[in-house]
């Protein structure tokens, strides 16, 4: 988009943007502190002894106001000179050496959880409103850096800059009605919304704000499409793929996820168990609380579990392959420049490999009466073995037909529990041995409240939900490709 | 809570029978009890009205019940003779024989004489609440200060209508003779579902057709690639991958010199990886799978190496490749000395 622009050239189209951003961002504060004003929601956070005035009393909207005037300043500096406005370059070649797909899981995991755990902290308006002010910010500041421009203002990566921000909102809206609501409740007082007069008329009540929101959005679609074409690629070609190769956004968490996956597990099993899992959870909730009012602390098993799923495992990972994979599916930094031949080292080893290759011969060096030399990948068997004085082209054709038939489960399942032994004791013990484990143990209550079926259903898509990060980490700290690998027969794990 | 079991058939026909005495008047939930004290007061109460019953209109119908037959007899036969002394032994007689449905109606009648003039509804109406949705606390008070509305009223089972002599099945001797207007009609309707099916079968047959194109603008599996002193040891050709989706290359497998020609489909989605001479590397651009220059597998999810296609020196001294034939290094198929050429 910015290719065969110069540095002065890219300022100018930066300029023209930004100047409207950081004024709109001024606006924004101007019309919150208007509103704290007029609504009379000021509070005086502290009072300041100046010199010639006395003590002046600096309220929240005298301060949002100050920081909408600082934006207005931005958006003056923005039309001059936005090179100015940008992050320090050691700051961003930080962040650039620092991101990695470990980092960025890991970071986004570990925020979350301080988000989660300090919510009463983050729900208060004054809280919130500096974070939303310091998103834009940061947005505001890094868009004068060409790479981050570049990915950013992609008219396909538009929508899930918007995600980002729009899903921050929403998730606040619904914890800070969580939030009062679990502090109303704990001081014996009914939920925020049995209070009110909750039924209201379909017409006008309902309808009105329905039709009001239909033509705003079609306006808001409509403007979309004419200020951001739509990208046209070049016709498709059965040889050539570009570079990267990316799906609709909203399937990118599924890419990331066969990044780590047997396409058939991470294309096919997976997902129908999302939706699945999504299908079953009236079934496997057995919590009447929290019905028709927000909550989080009568509901926190299925609140966790789900923002987990939801804003961890689906939109982090959206984020990830929208902004951060590029060329090859490599992970670049976000301002990084999206180069086709960096070099990663990604050496990748099966667990059986791992197990008879490395493991054994290590272990039986410590073992003097085992040969070290004995161990290596256990082949396959088939119905030759049986009998192996029997050369099979003299066999007579009735067995012959029977090898056919037979040879194929025979190879299948001497790989599964002779070669692929140590993954598929594994992933049996995960999937069989952890459900009754986990009903002794943390899941004790559950189990007693959900019976036996219900457990077992509820345990194995959880396990099942969890597979997906551990195999991440395995990836990430063993370079390990797979736990059962039979590559002969399409059977990856 | 004796309502809430399951009836018995002889509940539901008491049910069937009571209702069918009360009529059209049934006054919410205490009329659905079944009680022996209404009907125990009432015999004596039968027989008052049984009495006078020549003089005026016997069995009085403007209680909405239904006359028995015994009444209807009785009625008849007083109009008929007009004597008392008639008259009253017959419908005594009535009252004696069938007890329940005559004790029913003074009961009914009651239920009957209530007000049902305009004013008094739109009174009755106006008094309840206002229309319209109403909160939950609206609600609460309501049912506080009317809780018998909560209760459900029990619904009565009228009794089965018999069935009328038109309704009932033909019987065997009563078959329609065979060639009637109607029987024609109805044998033009198999000739336009007949012809409906035909036409759909027709079309789905020419749609199939349309999986299977005249022309296929498909490059042949078999092609030449030129002569074998073209490919120096150690590179890969690309320039057939745009064209054919193969790469032909010169390199070193199991410590073997070897001429190969390998497919450009990635074995974990069959996205096309590119060739990174930097690298020196397969890397495929969708999900970051790698493979060696030999095609083994090395990075990335793709779980097996690429496959190899079929490759010969042909009559002409060419390098012949056959797409057609493929074969997999997983199977053990790469010892098959036709996918590859030594050098």
């Amino acid at each position: 988009m910015t290719h065969g622009l110069t540095d002065a050239q890219f300022f100018d189209k930066v300029s023209s943007f930004l100047v409207v951003f950081y004024l709109a961002l001024a606006l924004m504060n101007g019309i919150a502190a208007l509103y704290l004003w007029r609504s009379g929601k000021m509070k005086t956070w502290l009072k300041l002894p100046l010199p010639l005035l006395g003590k002046v009393s600096i309220s929240n909207a005298l301060v949002w106001l100050t920081v909408g005037m600082g934006f207005a300043v931005l958006g003056a500096a923005a039309g001059g000179r936005p090179d100015w406005l940008s992050l320090p370059e050691s700051f961003r070649d930080m962040i650039n050496e620092s991101t990695g797909p470990v980092i960025y899981s890991a970071g986004t995991t570990v925020i979350l959880i301080i988000l989660f755990f300090f919510r009463s902290f983050f729900v208060r308006p004054a809280v919130a409103w500096t974070i939303w002010n310091l998103m834009w910010l940061f947005l505001g500041l890094s868009m004068t850096d060409r790479d981050f421009f570049e990915i950013v203002a992609k008219p396909d990566n538009v929508p899930i800059v918007m995600l980002v921000f729009l899903l921050a909102f929403f998730t606040w809206l619904g914890t800070s009605q969580a939030v009062a609501n679990d502090k109303r409740m704990a001081n014996g007082e009914p939920p925020l919304e049995k209070l009110g007069n909750e039924k209201v008329l379909v017409w006008p009540d309902l309808v009105y704000p329905e039709l009001i929101c239909m033509i705003a959005l079609t306006a808001f679609l409509i403007f979309w499409a004419i200020a951001l074409p739509a990208p046209l690629e070049e016709a498709a070609s059965s040889v050539k793929t570009p570079n990267p190769s990316k799906a609709p956004w909203y399937f990118l968490g599924l890419q990331e996820m066969l990044v780590y996956y047997d396409p058939w597990m991470a294309g096919v099993v997976l997902p129908s168990l999302v939706v699945a899992g999504l299908m079953a959870i009236p079934y496997l909730d057995f919590n009447k609380a929290g019905n028709g009012y927000y909550t989080i602390k009568e509901r926190m098993f299925s609140y966790s579990i789900f923002q987990f799923g939801f804003l961890e495992m689906w939109i982090t990972l959206i984020v990830l392959g929208t902004l951060l994979r590029g060329p090859n599916w490599n992970f670049f930094g976000p301002y990084e420049h999206w180069d086709a031949h960096k070099v990663q080292a990604l050496n990748n080893v099966n667990l059986s490999e791992m197990f008879w290759e490395q493991f054994m011969p290590w272990i039986s060096s410590f073992i003097p009466w085992i040969s070290s030399s004995s161990w290596a990948l256990p082949g396959t068997l088939s119905l030759a073995d049986i009998s192996p004085s029997l050369d099979p082209s003299n066999w007579p054709s009735p067995i012959a037909w029977l090898g056919g038939i037979v040879d194929p489960f025979l190879q299948f399942f001497s790989l599964l529990f002779g070669r692929e032994l140590p993954g598929t004791l594994l992933v049996l013990g995960y999937f069989i041995a952890l459900p009754p484990l986990m009903a002794l143990t943390v899941f004790r209550n559950f189990y007693k409240r959900m019976g036996f079926i219900r457990f077992m259903v509820m345990a194995n898509l959880l396990l099942f939900m969890g597979s997906l990060p551990i195999k991440m980490l395995l990836r990430w700290i063993f370079d390990l490709k797979y736990l059962i690998s039979i590559p002969e027969y399409f059977f990856n794990f | 809570m004796a309502d809430k079991k399951k009836m018995s058939v002889a509940d539901i026909l008491a049910a069937a029978r009571k209702s069918d005495g009360e009529g059209a008047a049934s006054d919410g939930p205490t009329a659905s009890k079944p009680t022996t004290a209404e009907s125990a007061p009432a015999t004596p109460e039968a027989a008052a009205p049984a009495k006078p019953a020549g003089k005026v209109k016997p069995a009085k119908s403007a209680s909405g019940g239904r006359l028995s037959v015994a009444e209807m007899m009785a009625k008849a036969r007083a109009e008929k003779g007009g004597g008392e002394e008639k008259a009253a032994p017959a419908a005594k007689k009535s009252a004696d024989k069938k007890p329940k449905p005559a004790a029913k109606k003074p009961a009914a009648a009651k239920a009957a004489t209530e007000p049902r003039d305009t004013a008094s509804i739109l009174a009755a109406a106006r008094k309840s609440s206002k229309a319209g949705p109403m909160s939950k606390a609206e609600a609460a008070a309501k049912e506080k200060a009317n809780p018998k509305a909560k209760a459900k009223p029990k619904i009565l089972v009228p009794p089965m209508p018999e069935k009328p002599a038109y309704a009932k099945p033909a019987s065997g001797t009563k078959k329609k003779a065979k060639g009637t207007a109607d029987e024609e009609r109805r044998d033009f309707l198999w000739v336009g579902f007949g012809s409906l099916a035909a036409v759909t079968g027709l079309w789905s047959l020419a749609s199939l057709k349309f999986l299977f194109p005249n022309v296929r603008r498909e490059p042949p599996s078999k092609f030449k690639v030129g002569f074998p002193g073209a490919y120096p040891a150690g590179q890969v050709q690309t320039k057939f991958k745009a064209q054919y989706g193969v790469w032909i290359a010169n390199a070193e497998y199991n410590g073997q010199s070897q001429i190969y020609a390998l497919k450009s489909v990635c074995t974990h989605l069959g996205c096309t990886p590119s060739w990174l001479d930097a690298e020196q590397k397969y890397k495929c651009p969708c999900h970051g799978s790698g493979f060696y220059k030999d095609g083994i597998n090395f990075e990335g999810p793709a779980p097996r190496p690429l496959e190899r296609c079929a490759i010969r020196i042909a009559d002409d001294g060419q390098i012949e490749v056959d797409k057609s034939r493929v074969f997999q290094e997983e199977m053990g198929q790469w010892e098959d000395p036709s996918c590859y050429i030594s050098v």
